[in-house]
C-alpha cells in the first residue's frame, strides 16, 4: 500500500461522491414514503400524528384486522383476486389462440388484422367509456365481475398478441411440422409445440396484464355501483376521501392492496425487464 | 400435358405439383380453422373495445337527451365546447395537460438518461439500484396519490421531516395553494414512472459497445460529455418512444389528480385535466353540483382522440427523420 493508491482511490472516491449522494437521496425518496406506509400500519391514528416517522410502540396487527374484517378488506381483495385472475386467463386464452394463425400463416387477412388488432395499443381508450358504460348497461354487466373482466380483456388483447405472436415468428416451423408427421392436429400442436415454445411471452403478457388490471381503477369507477363488488384501488381511492380520520386502518388495507403486486414482482422481475425491453409498458 | 412441361427449376415443379395441390387444400381448411382460433379474441376486442370507440366518435355529431341519443347535430356540439361558458375550462385543463406533459418530458429523460449511466456503470450496486428504482413503478397511480396526500397533509409526515431539518417551519399546505398544487401532483407522477425510462435506457446503455466508451474517454471526454454527445443519439430511439408515451400518458392523466385533489381538480380548479372534465360532463360529478351533457362530453372525446392522434404521430414522424439524420 503506497500512498499513491491511497490518493488515487480518494480521488475516485471523491469523483464518485456527487453521484453516490444522487443515487442515494433518489433512493431516500422512494423508501421514505414506503417507510412511513409500513410503519404507519402499526400505529394508532394519534400515534401517526404525533410520531409520523419513528418506529411503533408496538407491533400489534390491530389495523389489519380491523381493515381487514371491519373494513372488508377481505371481500375487496377477493374481487381484485377474481377480476384479475379472470382479465389474466381469458387474455392469455383469446391472445395465445390469436396469435398461432397471425404469426404462422400467410394469407391476404393475417396483415390487415394484426393491424386492426395492433392499432388498440394506441388508443386512448377512456375516450370510448361512455358508449361501453352503456353497452355494459345494455347487456347487464355492470355490477359484475364479468363486465370488468371482458373491458380489460379487450384493452390487454392487443399487447397480447404483439408480444404473443411476434414471439412465435421465431419458434422454427421444424418443430411443428414434427408434431404434424406424427398426426397432431391444431389444438395438439399449439398446446404441445408454440405454447410451450412461447413461455416467456406468455409470463410477460402476465405480469404486465396483473399490474395493468390490478391496480386500474378507472373503470370500477364506472362500472361498480355496488361498493360490496368494488377492487381494491377502488376502495383505496373512496377511502382515502373519506377515512382521514381513521389513518391507522387506512394505511394497513394500502399495504393489503399491494403485498401481491410487490411480491409478483420480486418473483418476475425478469419478465417485466424483459416486457419493458419488448416495449410493453403503457 | 401441361403438367410435364418442364421449367427453370428443373423437374422439382412437377414433382411437388400434387403436394403443392394438397396443401393448397389444407389451406382452404387452415383458413377455416384459423378464423375459429381467431373468432375470441376478434369477438371481444371488437364488442368491448373498437366498437364503443367508433359509437363514440360517430355520437359527437348527435344531439343527446340524457343518455339517448337523439337527431344529427352536425357541429353542434363541438361548437358548444368552444362557447365561452365551456371553453374557459377547456382551456384550463388544456394547459395543465401541456404543462404536464413538457415537465414529464424534461424530467423523464434528464433523469432516466442520469440515473441509467450511474447505474450501467455500478456493476455490484447496479442491478438492485435498479430494482429499487421501478418498484414505484408497478404501484397502482391511486395508491400512490393517497399515499402522498396522506403524508402531504397539514401535521404529516413530510412537514414533520422538513421542520426537524429546518428547511421549511409551519404548515404545509401545498396541496391547496393552486400556483404549486399542480407541479406537485407532477412530481408524484415522475416519482411513480421514472423507473420505466430509466429501465429502458439501462438496456440501452447496455447495448452500446464499451469500446465507444472508452475512445471517447481517451479522447479527453467528461462523463457529461460522453453522456450528452456520444450516448443520447445512439439512445435517441429510447427516447422517441418514451417521449411518445409521456405524451399519451400526460393527455390520459385522471388518477393521481383525482385521488389527492379530487374530480374539480381544487384548489379551483388548478389541477383540472381533461379527462376529469370529460369525466364530468360525461358521468356527473360525485359531489352533484355537475349536470352531465354527454353531447359535449363525447365531442371533447373526439377532439382529444384527434389531438392525441395526429400529435403522437406527428412525434414518432419528427423523431423517426432526425434519426435517419443521425445515421
Amino acid at each position: 500500500m503506497t500512498t499513491k493508491t491511497v490518493k488515487v482511490s480518494l480521488l475516485q472516491f471523491a469523483k464518485l461522491l456527487p453521484a453516490n449522494v444522487v443515487l442515494t437521496l433518489w433512493s431516500v425518496l422512494i423508501a421514505l414514503p414506503l417507510y412511513v406506509l409500513t410503519v404507519s400500519c402499526f400505529k394508532t391514528t394519534s400515534e401517526i400524528y404525533a410520531n409520523p416517522l419513528g418506529l411503533p410502540t408496538s407491533w400489534g396487527i390491530a389495523n389489519f384486522v380491523s381493515s381487514w374484517s371491519t373494513a372488508h378488506f377481505d371481500r375487496y381483495t377477493l374481487n381484485s383476486l377474481i377480476v384479475s385472475v379472470g382479465s389474466i386467463s381469458l387474455t392469455l386464452i383469446t391472445g395465445v389462440l390469436a396469435s398461432y394463425p397471425l404469426s404462422r400463416l400467410h394469407r391476404w387477412w393475417t396483415l390487415p388484422l394484426t393491424g386492426y388488432f395492433l392499432a388498440g395499443i394506441m388508443i386512448p381508450v377512456r375516450l370510448g367509456s361512455v358508449e361501453l358504460f352503456l353497452l355494459m348497461k345494455q347487456l347487464h354487466l355492470l355490477d359484475s365481475y364479468l363486465g370488468l373482466i371482458l373491458a380489460y380483456t379487450a384493452i390487454r388483447i392487443p399487447f397480447a398478441i404483439y408480444v404473443i405472436s411476434g414471439f412465435m415468428r421465431t419458434v422454427p416451423v421444424e418443430f411443428e411440422d414434427a408434431a404434424r408427421i406424427d398426426g397432431a392436429g391444431h389444438f395438439r400442436i399449439l398446446w404441445n409445440v408454440m405454447v410451450p415454445q412461447s413461455r416467456g411471452a406468455i409470463a410477460i403478457v402476465a405480469v404486465f396484464t396483473a399490474i395493468a388490471v390490478w391496480n386500474d381503477f378507472y373503470f370500477p369507477l364506472l362500472f361498480i355501483f355496488n361498493d360490496s363488488l368494488k377492487t381494491l384501488p377502488a376502495i383505496v381511492a373512496t377511502f382515502t376521501g373519506q377515512y382521514r380520520t381513521d389513518w391507522g386502518p387506512l394505511f394497513a388495507g394500502m399495504t393489503i392492496s399491494i403485498i401481491p403486486m410487490v411480491a409478483l414482482y420480486a418473483a418476475m422481475s425478469r419478465h417485466i425487464r424483459a416486457g419493458v425491453a419488448a416495449g410493453g409498458f403503457r | 400435358m401441361n403438367n410435364l412441361t418442364v421449367r427453370p427449376g428443373g423437374g422439382r415443379y412437377v414433382a411437388r405439383r400434387p403436394t403443392e395441390w394438397a396443401s393448397r387444400l389444407r389451406k382452404g381448411k387452415n383458413g377455416l380453422i384459423s378464423l375459429a382460433f381467431m373468432l375470441p379474441a376478434l369477438a371481444i376486442y371488437s364488442t368491448f373495445l373498437v366498437y364503443p370507440m367508433i359509437r363514440s366518435l360517430v355520437g359527437s355529431f348527435f344531439s343527446w337527451q340524457g343518455i339517448q341519443i337523439s337527431e344529427f347535430a352536425g357541429l353542434a356540439n363541438f361548437w358548444r365546447v368552444f362557447s365561452s361558458s365551456t371553453a374557459a375550462a377547456v382551456g384550463n385543463a388544456f394547459t395543465h395537460n401541456v404543462i404536464w406533459f413538457f415537465c414529464v418530458l424534461v424530467g423523464q429523460n434528464i433523469m432516466g438518461l442520469f440515473f441509467a449511466y450511474l447505474i450501467h456503470r455500478r456493476r455490484r450496486f447496479g442491478r438492485v439500484l435498479q430494482w429499487w428504482f421501478f418498484l414505484p413503478a408497478i404501484l397502482s397511480p391511486v395508491l400512490v396519490g393517497s399515499l402522498w396526500r396522506l403524508l402531504l397533509s397539514p401535521r404529516g409526515p413530510i412537514e414533520t421531516i422538513l421542520g426537524a431539518i429546518g428547511i421549511h417551519t409551519g404548515p404545509i399546505t401545498w396541496l391547496g395553494q393552486s400556483d404549486i398544487a399542480l407541479y406537485i401532483l407532477i412530481g408524484i407522477d415522475i416519482w411513480n414512472w421514472v423507473g420505466l425510462p430509466i429501465l429502458v435506457f439501462v438496456a440501452g446503455f447496455g447495448g452500446i459497445d464499451p469500446k465507444i466508451f472508452e475512445a471517447a474517454r481517451v479522447d479527453g471526454a467528461g462523463s457529461g460529455r460522453v453522456l450528452f454527445a456520444i450516448a443520447t443519439p445512439i439512445l435517441l430511439p429510447s427516447v422517441a418512444t418514451l417521449s411518445v408515451l409521456a405524451f399519451i400518458n400526460s393527455f390520459n392523466q385522471f388518477d393521481t389528480m383525482y385521488v389527492v385533489e379530487g374530480l374539480h381538480g381544487n384548489p379551483d380548479g388548478s389541477t383540472d385535466v381533461l379527462v376529469a372534465l370529460f369525466y364530468r360532463f360525461a358521468f356527473g360529478s360525485a359531489a352533484g353540483s355537475g349536470r352531465t351533457d354527454i353531447g359535449v362530453a363525447l365531442a371533447l372525446g373526439t377532439l382529444l382522440f384527434l389531438f392525441v392522434v395526429l400529435i403522437s404521430t406527428q412525434m414518432i414522424r419528427f423523431f423517426e427523420r432526425r434519426n435517419a439524420r443521425l445515421q
